[in-house]
């Protein structure tokens, strides 16, 4: 079980494409920073493929005017919500 | 848990540093132990000495300082990547003949070797990229 997380927004980097391919059936994905575009619809369509398994932080949302505006699919998570999502996966693989 | 965090990122170009801070302080926060902090590529820029914001912008490297006084955390600089970037300390700077020197009080330059290390040693490796 690994912890994905992607700083970049689907909409300027392609590099979405490599973190979803190379992740398993119990892997995470979380959008920090740019990467939380993505959690906005429709960007979030993107991320169809991982239902239940995609999250966005709360502070990058917020700091870019996108608190409230995800994608009801996506699962928002604070600072400390990411920090749990690092304690229950062995490792975290970053995609920039 | 031990948890190491990578930068990457030179402050105030990119967010890796701030996204760093704030993950290392929800860490401390949870009751886990930031043991180590290894700056590489541009995140080097985060050791440097002479680093002089305004004042009412975060002074990101006196908040790594902290880390380092407040809960001991190791603050490791790739020396490869610091000398070709002009961040060089006094021993370094002696060495290679130079003027001055530019490593921050509570870095110390290391070799990429350290990183590996502390992938193998840690509970957690976070990386934050620019």
């Amino acid at each position: 079980m690994q912890l994905h997380l992607l700083n970049r927004s689907v909409a300027s980097s392609h590099v979405y494409q490599d973190a979803l391919r190379a992740m398993g059936d119990d892997d995470y994905l979380l959008l920090i920073e740019d990467g939380v575009y993505g959690a906005v619809a429709p960007l979030h369509e993107h991320f169809a493929s991982i239902p239940g398994r995609l999250y966005a932080l709360r502070e990058d949302l917020a700091s870019r005017g996108l608190e409230g505006r995800c994608a009801e699919q996506v699962i928002v998570v604070d600072m400390e919500g990411f920090v749990q999502l690092t304690e229950k996966t062995e490792r975290s693989v970053s995609w920039f | 848990m031990r948890y190491a965090l990578l930068v990457q990122g030179a402050p105030y170009s990119h967010q890796a540093a701030h996204s760093a801070l704030r993950f290392a302080s929800a860490l401390i926060d949870r009751g886990h132990r930031l043991e180590t902090v290894f700056f590489y590529h541009d995140g080097v820029y985060n050791a440097q000495r002479l680093a002089t914001p305004p004042q009412d912008e975060p002074h990101l490297i006196e908040a790594w300082q902290r880390l380092h006084h407040e809960q001991g955390t190791a603050l490791l600089v790739c020396v490869a990547a610091a000398l070709k970037r002009g961040v060089i300390d006094e021993r370094e700077s002696r060495r290679h003949d130079k003027q001055g020197h530019s490593l921050a009080a509570a870095f110390e330059l290391t070799g990429v070797g350290q990183l590996v290390e502390a992938a193998m040693t840690h509970d957690r490796l976070v990386t934050f990229s620019p």
